[in-house]
């Protein structure tokens, strides 16, 4: 191994001793300078993680989250020197964390966590206008062959779990109490603006905006919407979309 | 009005309809509201930039102390104890602790 993959090495296991051939500039302990330098590497990753799930740490608490980030820190380093994508296998590894097994909705919680931030770093794109959907519905029999595509930041999340009631209940919407996570909610996440949003998908929502995001025509998303959802109403992600600037045109 | 081929291709007038009414209740869409922003470029989220230069980047009287060792004692303690669970016969109040790990 070389030294540097070693210093790599050692900078993530605690077990590992000093590396050699190190020197400090006024003769104080290696071993406990080294200390101090793996100790922030470790802290300052585990902080970009609690920055970008703070909803997913709410829910478990600080001291368990820390914990459970070391591990991920551990295990998974950052591969880029982009830390705000640093975290994309989090999820992942929160759903097979057996000690967070009892929170059952902690990953989808981190998914819908993940979007927002990929949202805020998202392209930014003109989301479609009024007047472009009018000139659209001054030709309806060509409504069912457009196509709409959807804004560079949007990102859909299906889950078992209530995971925008949830979501939403740590930002003081509504009460935490009140919420059965065991409803399952789809969540669409845009950012049509500056501001990044979240919102619940009326049932059939998210095939819509899969079928959008797919290439399909209007009419044939549509139409997969309701053979999903017997009470698929159109009207409700459509309008959602549309205010949220989350399509971007429509031809 | 169009011939509607399959049963499961929705007609044209249902999607104008649709679409007309979707658009009526979006009226004012978002992008009017950012229209006394201004965009604001290198503003990371807190944390995010390239270095995140944390807490006790420098010395170890600042460094945060990792509490790796000791961590396995903790269960998730957060707000999931105070959602309501109706298919959990214990409800979250009552979590196993986890075995402490060797080091």
């Amino acid at each position: 191994m070389s030294d540097q993959r070693l210093f790599t090495a050692a900078l993530l296991d605690p077990d590992a001793p000093c590396p050699t051939g190190l020197t400090t500039w006024n003769g104080s302990d290696l071993a406990r300078r080294f200390a101090v330098y793996r100790n922030n590497v470790v802290v300052s990753l585990i902080d970009a993680l609690a920055d970008t799930f703070p909803v997913t740490l709410e829910l478990v608490g600080d001291e368990f989250f820390r914990a459970m980030a070391g591990i991920f820190v551990r295990a998974a380093p950052p591969t880029s020197a982009l830390l705000a994508e640093y975290g994309e296998g989090f999820p992942a590894f929160i759903e097979r964390f057996e000690p967070a097994r009892s929170v059952p909705y902690l990953a989808d919680v981190a998914r819908l966590e993940l979007l927002r931030v990929r949202a805020f770093h998202a392209a930014d794109a003109e989301p479609l206008t009024p007047e472009q959907v009018a000139r659209a519905l001054a030709d309806p029999e060509r409504l069912p062959a457009l196509r709409a595509t959807c804004h560079p930041s949007l990102g859909v999340l299906r889950s078992r779990y209530a995971v925008v009631s949830l979501w939403a209940a740590h930002q003081g919407i509504g009460d935490l109490a009140r919420v059965d996570p065991f409803l399952p909610e789809s969540a669409l996440v845009v950012r049509g603006g500056l501001e990044v949003q979240v919102i619940a998908l009326p049932p059939g929502g998210d095939v819509l905006i899969a079928g959008f995001a797919n290439g399909l025509m209007l009419g044939d998303a549509a139409a997969l919407a309701a053979s999903a959802h017997a009470d698929f109403d159109l009207t409700t992600p459509l309008a959602l979309l549309l205010r949220h600037g989350a399509l971007c045109s429509l031809n | 009005m169009s011939k509607i081929s399959t049963s499961t291709t929705l007609s044209a007038t249902a999607l104008a309809l649709a679409l007309g009414t979707a658009l009526t209740l979006s009226a004012g869409m978002a992008v009017a509201q950012d229209a006394d922003k201004e965009k604001c470029y290198g503003v990371a989220l807190k944390g995010k930039n390239d270095c995140a230069a944390g807490p006790g980047t420098t010395c170890a009287g600042t460094a945060k102390v990792d509490h790796q060792g000791n961590a396995w004692k903790y269960v998730p303690k957060g707000s999931c104890e105070k959602t309501a669970s109706s298919t959990s016969p214990t409800g979250f109040g009552q979590l196993a602790a986890f075995k402490e790990k060797k080091s």
